[in-house]
């Protein structure tokens, strides 16, 4: 298969007067798991309903597996859907929700009920699915949603904020396995958050969108350690920026470097500074610090029991040249 | 330093309501059981015979009618109210508030005055002969089918978000969408718009009053035309009997349909 | 696209021309019936005035009109004096029975208006239960005459309309934010004070709603007042019954019609304006 999975281009969609996606590229690999990643209104949904052909775009083309689908119903792009709310017929047990599509297909009964239990395995649900969707966890719940849409053996999986219902614990065992499971199937996945975390520990590739254009496409070490533009730095991670004649350097908080020693090693940049307030987050340290000059900064350390800082110190603040990242404006 | 004293003086006057409220129900049951054909009460001796008689012919035509006006009646609304429901709650379209108000409109119209605009209708344009059982039901239908609509389209708008997209990406077709999804989801408020039909014709006077006539009476017209010549103990008896059909039907679906929301709907005319 | 914007159109076609042809048009005839002069049922085609005019200077007529009215006003005060308290007991009390009571406040709704208002037939009548126990009690010697009565049409409307004055409020208590009244016990304010200052004005909304949904449906009762009352209690449904069925004076019974349709829609529609209000806030 020569053809990308998903191939988007100069796909617009505009209500009323709103531009929601603003002429956007994008080809996902096979095997590839894209996220879509930027805050509520950036038009992250709107292309992944066009995506799906829950919305018809009004400019652009999008080819699945090298197909054109602009024309085709939802219930002909062969995809796997994943929703925020899980969306589980809650009239079906958990089998007959992952049998649904399978139905829908006319497949023989004793491989739709081969391929269930299957799928039910894949997800480690097998034994519970006789359960309705309301006697489910939340957990429970995403996994039985996930096994429906990988059991239709989908072109492509589309994976809406599907974690975002699920406390801190939950969220984070469920990145890992999905994930897993998806490197294990090798299926090509476009994957929507608004949770810089879930973007950066699960993705091949990021895509950041902010007012319906994509402001930087790459891997996570890409988007995080050479951000493309202010918005980028700011959206993901914390980030110093410190303004220059053409442009800002930014500093992420872990590379900026706090010694008590009134000089900083040489070539480095640096400043006298002030340590404002240690916010104490557990395994780390942060620390808010005011420049002589008045600017603010921020440092963060490992909380490995060297770091005796507190409030009303005075410190001096440095980088090397190599840990920060310029983003000159044209 | 209010404590609990407002609270017992607040139970104490509840107690009292429910008093006033069941009361005369609770009067009327037992004056059925009176040995004479008078109206003690307490009772005085114990029969059953009023209670056999509201079983006799006399009775039994105009009940069996009236559940019969009332079967028939929750049905055809169910089916005009399915597809009102749809339209309003999943399509815009010009002329929708129009068609909603005029759906709604018998709710906030007093029945009886529907009642006398059909009798006159149907009379001035030579379909008098339709008086009775025809004319019930179209009058029926009319004055419940607000109660299946709002019903049905609540149970639509309650239905969890993204079900039906799920389907469809799933590769159910519109139909198999509507078929293995929707309308099995929608069932519990189509039967709950039925019941409240049901009970809602069951129960009518205001319209049923003009447009019955002799030998086609619903049991509600049938016990107002009773009353005029005096009380019986009998009469006591088909109250309660009449009175019973309804709780039974919604004690038994009910728990399906949830009887807190069936109630709350329960807001028309009386 | 074309065939998706026709669709809710076909949805509806069947439902809504039955409406028209027996709700609608007919609604409409009634309402041109009273502006016509007939001759018994038959319109003969002036239009006029006259049924109004004969309506509002007839003392019979127009004492009845004003009965309905002090009888729709009158058992609304007393449906909200008596389903405020129930109401604000079922909403707050945390009795295991508590389902149980509302269920209880509530089921007379299923019950037909006729079979409730007989149980006060039973109980008023000459030879009725009130009566009985009274005379057997030694408290009187002869049967009080309580039927027929105003106050005895609306002791009954009162009891059957009890349960929606009942639902209007406890929703009105149930949109009711519990901690405005932990604030303002909060900072100081008594049960009772609370309740007076807080509870009660917000819940204002629901008292007005349910006093005018009951007086709209009180107005324009049959039943009650045919079972409680006689000749000399008239009300607008009874009077219509009378024009319609014995005197077949379809002219005013359409203008009488008329009178009472407007009465109650202008009142709903009042109650389902404050409804919406109370939603939005």
């Amino acid at each position: 298969m020569a053809d990308p999975a998903l191939q988007i281009t100069t796909l617009t969609k505009r209500f009323g007067t709103l531009t929601a996606v603003d002429a956007i590229d994008l080809t996902v690999a096979q095997g590839e798991f894209v996220t879509l990643l930027g805050p509520s209104g950036c038009g992250k949904t709107t292309t992944l309903n066009m995506i799906a052909g829950f919305v018809p775009p009004d400019a652009g083309s999008i080819r699945l597996q090298g197909r054109p689908v602009e024309s085709l119903p939802p219930f002909r792009r062969d995809l796997g859907l994943v929703f925020q709310d899980y969306a589980l017929f809650p009239h079906m047990t958990a089998a007959e929700n992952v049998g649904f599509g399978l139905r829908m297909r006319r497949l023989p009964r004793e491989e739709t009920v081969r391929r269930v239990a299957e799928a039910l395995d894949l997800v480690q649900m097998s034994g519970l699915g006789e359960r309705r969707p309301s006697q489910l966890s939340g957990g429970q719940r995403q996994r039985v949603a996930l096994a429906r849409a990988l059991v239709i053996r989908p072109a492509m999986l589309l994976l809406d904020e599907p974690l975002s219902n699920l406390d801190l614990k939950l969220r984070e065992e469920m990145r890992g396995e999905i994930s897993a499971l998806q490197r294990r199937l090798a299926i090509a996945t476009v994957f929507v958050t608004h949770d810089q975390g879930e973007a950066l520990t699960m993705s091949d590739r990021i895509a950041v969108m902010r007012a319906g254009r994509i402001e930087q496409i790459g891997t996570p070490t890409d988007i995080y350690e050479r951000p493309a533009t202010r918005f980028v730095a700011g959206f993901i991670g914390t980030a110093n920026m410190i303004e220059d004649t053409d442009g800002v350097t930014v500093i992420r908080p872990e590379r900026l470097r706090l010694s008590s020693a009134e000089h900083a090693p040489p070539g480095t940049r640096h400043w006298p500074v002030r340590v404002e307030h240690v916010v104490y987050i557990g395994p780390r340290l942060e620390l808010r610090l005011r420049a002589t000059d008045g600017t603010r900064l921020q440092a963060e350390m490992v909380n490995d029991g060297t770091a005796a800082w507190s409030a009303g110190d005075t410190a001096t603040a440095w980088f090397r040249a190599e840990d920060a990242w310029a983003i000159r404006t044209p | 330093m209010t404590g609990r004293l407002p609270w017992s003086a607040l139970k104490l006057a509840v107690a009292c309501i429910y008093l006033f409220m069941l009361g005369p129900i609770v009067i009327t049951a037992s004056v059925a059981f009176n040995q004479d054909n008078r109206s003690y009460f307490p009772p005085r001796g114990f029969s059953l015979q009023w209670w056999e008689a509201a079983f006799g012919p006399q009775w039994l035509q105009p009940l069996l009618f009236s559940l019969e006006l009332a079967t028939l009646t929750a049905l055809i609304s169910a089916a005009a109210g399915v597809p009102l429901a749809f339209a309003f709650q999943r399509y815009r379209f010009p002329g929708k508030a129009l068609v909603r108000a005029i759906t709604l409109g018998p709710l906030i119209l007093p029945t009886l005055v529907t009642g006398i605009a059909l009798l006159q209708f149907l009379s001035l344009i030579g379909l008098g002969r339709w008086m009775g059982f025809w004319a019930l039901l179209i009058g029926h239908v009319v004055i419940c089918l607000p109660f299946s609509v709002r019903t049905i389209a609540i149970s639509l708008a309650a239905m969890p978000g993204n079900v039906e997209p799920a389907a469809s990406s799933l590769g159910a077709t519109p139909f198999a969408v509507l078929r293995h999804v929707t309308l099995p989801l929608a069932a519990p408020g189509v039967l709950a718009g039925m019941i409240f039909a049901f009970v809602h014709s069951f129960d009518d006077v205001n319209l049923s009053l003009f447009i019955a006539r002799p030998g086609e009476r619903p049991l509600t017209v049938a016990i107002l035309g009773f009353l005029e010549f005096g009380f019986a103990p009998t009469l006591a008896a088909v109250s309660i009997v009449s009175m019973l059909i309804p709780l039974a039907l919604v004690a038994l679906f009910g728990r399906f349909v949830g009887i807190g929301d069936f109630l709350y709907q329960e807001t028309g005319n009386g | 696209m074309k065939a998706r914007r026709l669709t809710p159109y076909i949805l509806i076609v069947v439902p809504a021309t039955f409406l028209l042809a027996f709700f609608v048009i007919p609604s409409a005839v009634l309402l041109s019936m009273s502006v016509v002069q007939s001759e018994d049922t038959i319109p003969t085609g002036n239009l006029t005035l006259d049924n109004y005019a004969t309506l509002l200077s007839n003392r019979l007529y127009l004492s009845a009109i004003l009965r309905s009215f002090i009888i729709g006003v009158a058992s609304g005060v007393i449906v909200v004096v008596l389903a405020y308290p129930l109401a604000y007991f079922l909403v707050r009390t945390t009795s295991r029975w508590k389902n149980l009571l509302i269920a209880l406040s509530l089921a007379p709704l299923l019950a037909s208006v006729i079979v409730r208002t007989y149980g006060w037939w039973v109980v008023l009548n000459r030879e009725g239960a009130l009566n009985v126990a009274l005379r057997s009690l030694g408290a009187i010697d002869q049967p009080l005459i309580m039927l027929p009565s105003t106050s005895a049409i609306v002791i009954g409307l009162a009891h059957a309309l009890l349960p929606y004055g009942v639902l209007t409020i406890m929703a009105s208590l149930n949109g009711l934010n519990p901690n405005l009244e932990r604030a303002a016990m909060s900072l100081g304010a008594g049960r009772v004070r609370t309740f007076l200052a807080v509870t009660l004005p917000l819940t204002a909304p629901g008292i007005l709603g349910g006093f005018l949904l009951t007086f709209a449906i009180a107005m324009s009762a049959y039943a009650t007042p045919a079972i409680l009352g006689g000749p000399t209690t008239e009300v607008m449904a009874t009077m219509i019954r009378r024009f319609m069925l014995e005197l077949l004076d379809w002219s005013l019974g359409s203008a009488m019609g008329a009178i009472l349709l407007v009465s109650a829609m202008i009142l709903l529609l009042l109650t389902s304006a404050l409804g919406n209000r109370q939603r939005e806030s």
